[in-house]
């Protein structure tokens, strides 16, 4: 069972309990104007261009097998459709400066597990375990099913971070071998939510309630963005939201412009270039509200 | 991860001073200028002059114990414990008696050996201090930052020159230059720099005194003990050596000693009757009342236990010239004391130790401006905390708790924290460790008792129950048995990244051009590795005899008299240290620094040259001798090749391979003392004037940059894994074969944010000591704030991080180290 993974991050300590092993998976059906890992939104491998590195020796323009590159005397210049299409990426290995790069590649189910049981031990010593993340997981159901498998095979706690946005069938699928769910909640109100992120929040909130009836552990994840989802209507709807559903863990995280320069060198549009980051005092007056309302908040785990 | 928009990282842990007095002992240590006092070595010399003919022992114990009487006691304003090693703040002895040459050297004005040259200092703090004051008023300055009058400065030179022949390292070296037939090989391994300068201004270490017994017995009964073994004593009962000698100068050092303590009663009674506060005059009083009565009878509570403890720690420490000198299990030796006294607290047994603990920072060392630049004035005094008594129970207690409170209070840079792993040890301890971690302060330093366990028994044969009881670090990370083990005199380190150059080089040095060895066809990897195995080989050896060589005059001009009567069993055996007193003397160590980059490069050399065949050896060594330029594609290629660090087999087991062939040539050769001398790795601050001394390396490591620090830390920027990535490559390396080890870890502080953080850190440790690795430590601090404290020294003057074996002030230590620190890699998230 293959899949196309882009990253898979040891010692990660903000996703789940203990010492952990983050996992992402390629591809989301999601377009959230705030997203800081822009290369996670294609499910296909994409070529990476840091212009910074770059020392303008060109030999990646006759690496190049599509005739596509240029310099433009400045920096290189790619076609994102054709890059995007070329599976051999011959320019990356020309490249011995690391300015060029691939964002993704091809791995078995088995191979990403064996990479994540290493730290076995680790996980046994802090109640760890392994994350997928992405990208939305998700989006290859079954190529993440097959990882969970081998993981709770091999004894180690499995935990999914979700946007929640997919058809029922695919948590269904996934729910009797993952420990717990790290579960997106953006914006409550259902067109607001289709203008920042590209789809509802209909179906996303069924799920929520899917899976809190079958009994499945949940953590909800609030990204804070300024003047977007941390305003006292939004927040307030996502309480109610908990309520209803019988929640009680949530994690509130700060918005940042971290990934912003990805971009660029993934040749993406940026949504939202001026994303302000989130002010202590917005986060702190999230918290104080989720506390009021009886929520456990997670700050680290 | 971009973090140009990360906010600088306020630290999670910041610690306070408990009370206005620890505040203000802080504070005044931060505010002293470095001085240089000439009062104990004036005495010395004096005396010295005028016991011509002496024997040895009787000499050295008369002169000594002259001098400590004759100390003049100072007690600062608001001090509550008594004895300072100078009368100043912040003050160094000079140890003439040791070395004389490089004082005169600089006196001379001299041209500085060469690695004089590579060495750095800070700038910053005390260093900063004592330049803008020898300035202003027109004193000199030794050793580039220590003060002195002008008229001590003449009569400094002239007890120079009274030792320039008689030093220790004067009759070392006649030895060796006449007798080593290596004696060229180690000129010139100083000249390219093979090996550190020769530090006998300051080369002992790694001594820790049997503090419990002279807290337990005091010196009265260990003087009246003595007085009957000598007139018990018959001659023709043992073959050829006499005890006498070595009983009666103990009598006369030990009478020394208690005079010291007596003028501090004396000069404390003075203080009282000229003070005008009451509440002084009466800590005044009772400061003589402690001093009237320890060390010389045992202590009746937990203060005059630390007064009696800082006696003796601070008379071991005057009579050598110590680097590594350390109070090893104090927590161990101090519980009844604290656990018996109704009156005392934890509450207030942190105070004492807070005063401790600047007291013993306090303590300055002079050494060589080359070791200046290595051991950037640290002294390298090693508290381990917490471990197991002889049953195997875990030891902690609430004086370990105390002393974790202290310096998270203080964090001062001595002493040096580390903590004994014990998977049973008290959670809220070992929760303690990790807060104090988190300040930054860069300890404690984790140390697995159980590898080291092994080591001792597969070493000295000595038993499990010993060595539990009495295991302790002396100095950085070598772990030795407290109050029973010879105090290891150190000739240096050996740089295996010049052992690099010389195999890329065809055994020439490329910078002086210096032959070291003769050149070779070099066709396939194995002749590669061997060629390397046999320089090691040969340095190795020749560092090792030559040492043994130099310490034959130990014995006969610094025997250390007074520290022996506290290390067992020499007062029973009736012999110093010197001459095999201790019960422990396999711990003679030979210590190396660049191994990881061997690793490294070696296996570039044989993944490019010789796996995938993409170059010759011939032509990788060309582009490695231009320093990689125009050759940006090969280095590209070397760089994506595994390194060390990543858990990745077929470059650890180089590692591995290497480590195995270093154990068998160290332990082939007998030190001075007559056991097999033991493999160590240490760098301390090497990496950085080792590398400057060394082109560019195979493993893509540029012309001029630090090695990697450490012993298996990996190479900066190299370490593409994460931290559960390094520490699995540091697990395959047994290191019950080796005395020490070090694994330097930097974490940003939000990785190891909230209990989880610590949590998560402490199943770190517990998961690598799993496996018989020995000991890890960790930086956790934001590059960005050191970047900012480098252009704002001034907001920074406290700022305390972990170096090597050691922490150190920022804003003293050099801006090489300094970057050095922030180039390391960091784990972040």
């Amino acid at each position: 069972m293959q899949g196309i993974i882009f990253d898979i991050q040891p010692y990660a300590v903000h996703d789940g309990p203990g010492i952990r092993t983050l996992v992402f998976i390629k591809g989301c059906p999601l377009r959230c104007a705030w997203c800081c890992n822009p290369e996670s939104q294609h499910p296909l491998p994409q070529l990476r261009y840091r212009v910074a590195r770059c020392t303008g020796c060109r030999a990646c323009l006759s690496r190049c097998t599509r005739q596509v590159l240029t310099w433009n005397g400045q920096e290189i210049v790619r076609n994102f459709a054709i890059c995007l299409s070329c599976e051999e990426k011959s320019c990356v290995e020309g490249c011995s400066y690391g300015a060029l790069a691939t964002a993704g590649r091809v791995m078995n189910a088995d191979e990403v597990v064996e990479i994540v049981a290493r730290d076995i031990a680790f996980y046994r010593n802090s109640d760890g375990g392994v994350t997928f993340s992405g990208g939305e997981p998700l989006v290859q159901s079954d190529f993440l099913y097959e990882m969970l498998r081998l993981c709770r095979e091999r004894g180690i706690h499995t935990a999914v971070e979700t946007c929640g946005s997919l058809p029922e069938e695919a948590f269904r699928k996934i729910l009797p071998v993952t420990d717990l769910f790290l579960y997106d909640l953006k914006v409550i109100d259902d067109s607001l939510h289709r203008k920042y992120t590209g789809h509802g929040s209909r179906r996303i909130l069924r799920n929520l309630a899917f899976l809190a009836r079958e009994g499945a552990t949940i953590t909800v994840r609030v990204p804070l963005i300024h003047g977007i989802t941390d305003t006292e209507d939004n927040l307030s709807a996502i309480v109610d939201v908990m309520h209803r559903n019988g929640l009680q863990r949530i994690m509130p995280e700060p918005g940042h412009s971290l990934g912003k320069s990805k971009y660029a060198e993934f040749g993406i549009r940026d949504p939202m270039p001026h994303q302000p980051d989130c002010p202590i005092d917005s986060y702190e007056r999230a918290l104080a509200l989720f506390d009021r309302a009886g929520l456990v908040i997670e700050t680290a785990w | 991860m971009d973090n140009q928009s990360i906010p600088l990282v306020r630290r999670e842990i910041t610690g306070k001073p408990s009370g206005n007095r620890s505040k203000f002992f802080k504070q005044r240590y931060l505010e002293s200028p470095l001085m240089v006092d000439i009062e104990y070595i004036r005495h010395l010399t004096a005396a010295y002059r005028q016991t011509d003919g002496m024997e040895t022992l009787e000499r050295r114990a008369t002169c000594h114990a002259r001098a400590l009487a004759n100390l003049t006691p100072v007690i600062h304003a608001q001090d509550t414990l008594a004895g300072n090693k100078t009368r100043f703040i912040r003050g160094a002895i000079p140890y003439a008696n040791y070395a004389a040459e490089p004082f005169l050297k600089e006196m001379r004005k001299e041209e500085q050996d060469a690695q004089s040259k590579h060495a750095e200092q800070g700038s910053g703090g005390g260093i900063g201090t004592a330049r803008a004051v020898a300035e202003e008023q027109g004193l000199r300055l030794v050793s580039g930052k220590f003060l002195i009058s002008s008229s001590d400065y003449d009569e400094f030179r002239e007890i120079c020159e009274y030792w320039e022949e008689k030093s220790f390292q004067a009759q070392g070296d006649r030895l060796w230059k006449t007798h080593f037939e290596g004696a060229d090989f180690i000129r010139d391994g100083w000249k390219i720099g093979l090996y550190t300068a020769p530090h006998e201004p300051c080369p002992e270490g790694r001594l820790i005194l049997d503090y419990e017994t002279a807290l337990n017995k005091g010196y009265d009964t260990i003087i009246s003990e003595t007085e009957a073994r000598i007139k018990a004593f018959r001659p023709g009962q043992s073959s050829g050596h006499s005890p006498l000698r070595f009983w009666k100068a103990a009598l006369t050092v030990l009478k020394g000693a208690l005079q010291f303590a007596k003028n501090y009663a004396s000069e404390a009674t003075r203080m009282a009757g000229r003070e005008k506060d009451p509440a002084r005059k009466a800590e005044l009083r009772e400061i003589a009342e402690t001093c009237l009565r320890v060390p010389a009878e045992p202590p009746r509570n937990f203060r005059e236990a630390i007064q009696s403890f800082w006696f003796t720690y601070l008379l071991g420490h005057i009579e050598g010239s110590h680097l590594g000198y350390s109070p090893g299990r104090l927590d161990m030796v101090l519980r009844p004391w604290y656990e018996n006294d109704p009156t005392m607290t934890l509450g207030q047994a942190i105070p004492l130790f807070e005063e401790l603990f600047v007291k013993m920072t306090q303590i300055e060392y002079i050494a060589s401006l080359s070791w200046q630049g290595l051991g950037h004035g640290n002294l390298y005094q090693n508290l381990i905390l917490g471990g197991s008594d002889e049953n195997g129970n875990p030891a902690s207690s609430e004086v370990s708790m105390a002393i974790l409170h202290a310096q998270i209070n203080v964090q001062m840079t001595q002493p040096t924290l580390s903590v004994w792993w014990d998977d049973r040890l008290e959670p809220n301890f070992l929760m303690k460790a990790a807060e104090c971690v988190k300040t930054g302060v860069g300890y404690p330093a984790f140390f697995n008792q159980s590898t080291y366990l092994r080591h001792e028994m597969a070493t000295s044969g000595l038993p499990a129950e010993l060595i539990r009881k009495h295991c302790a670090i002396g100095g950085c990370t070598e772990p030795t048995l407290q109050g029973m083990a010879y105090g290891i005199v150190q000739a240096g380190f050996i740089n295996h990244g010049k052992l690099i150059d010389l195999v890329v080089n065809g055994g020439v040095d490329p910078e002086t051009g210096i032959r070291m060895f003769e050149a070779r066809r070099l066709n396939s990897y194995e002749e590669i590795r061997q060629y390397y195995l046999d320089l090691m080989n040969i340095a190795v050896r020749n560092w090792q005899r030559y040492w043994n060589w130099a310490m034959i005059a130990h014995r006969e001009t610094v025997p250390l008299i007074f520290c022996s009567v506290f290390v067992n069993d020499c007062l029973g055996r009736g012999k110093c240290m010197d001459d095999g007193g201790a019960v422990l003397n396999h711990s003679v160590t030979t210590l190396s620094s660049g191994l990881v980059n061997v690793t490294n490069s070696l296996a570039v050399v044989r993944r490019l040259c010789f796996d995938e065949k993409v170059c010759t050896p011939g032509e990788l060594f060309e582009a490695v001798r231009n320093n990689w330029q125009d050759h940006d594609a090969l280095r590209r290629k070397a760089l994506d090749i595994p390194h060390w660090g990543n858990d990745d087999d077929s470059v650890d087991e180089i590692f591995l391979d290497l480590f195995n062939e270093y154990c068998h040539c160290v332990r082939a050769e007998r030190n001075y003392l007559g056991e097999p001398y033991d493999p160590s790795m240490l760098a301390i601050s090497t990496p950085v004037p080792f590398g400057r001394v060394c082109g560019a390396f195979p493993d893509v490591r540029l012309k001029g940059e630090p090695l990697a620090d450490g012993v298996t830390s990996p190479f900066p920027g190299t370490d593409t894994q994460g931290p559960t990535a390094v520490i699995r490559s540091s697990s395959k390396v047994d290191h019950t074969r080796i005395r020490g080890g070090l694994l330097n870890l930097k974490f940003h502080p939000t990785a190891l944010k909230g209990e989880t953080g610590s949590k998560n850190l402490l199943a770190l440790i517990k998961t690598y000591f799993e496996s018989p690795g020995f000991q890890v430590q960790f930086n956790v601090v934001d590059s960005r704030m050191l970047r900012d404290a480098q252009e704002h020294p001034e907001n920074y003057r406290d700022l305390v991080v972990r170096v090597a074996g050691f922490s150190a002030y920022w804003v003293e230590m050099s801006k090489a180290l300094q970057d050095q620190v922030i180039w390391r890699t960091e784990h972040n998230l």
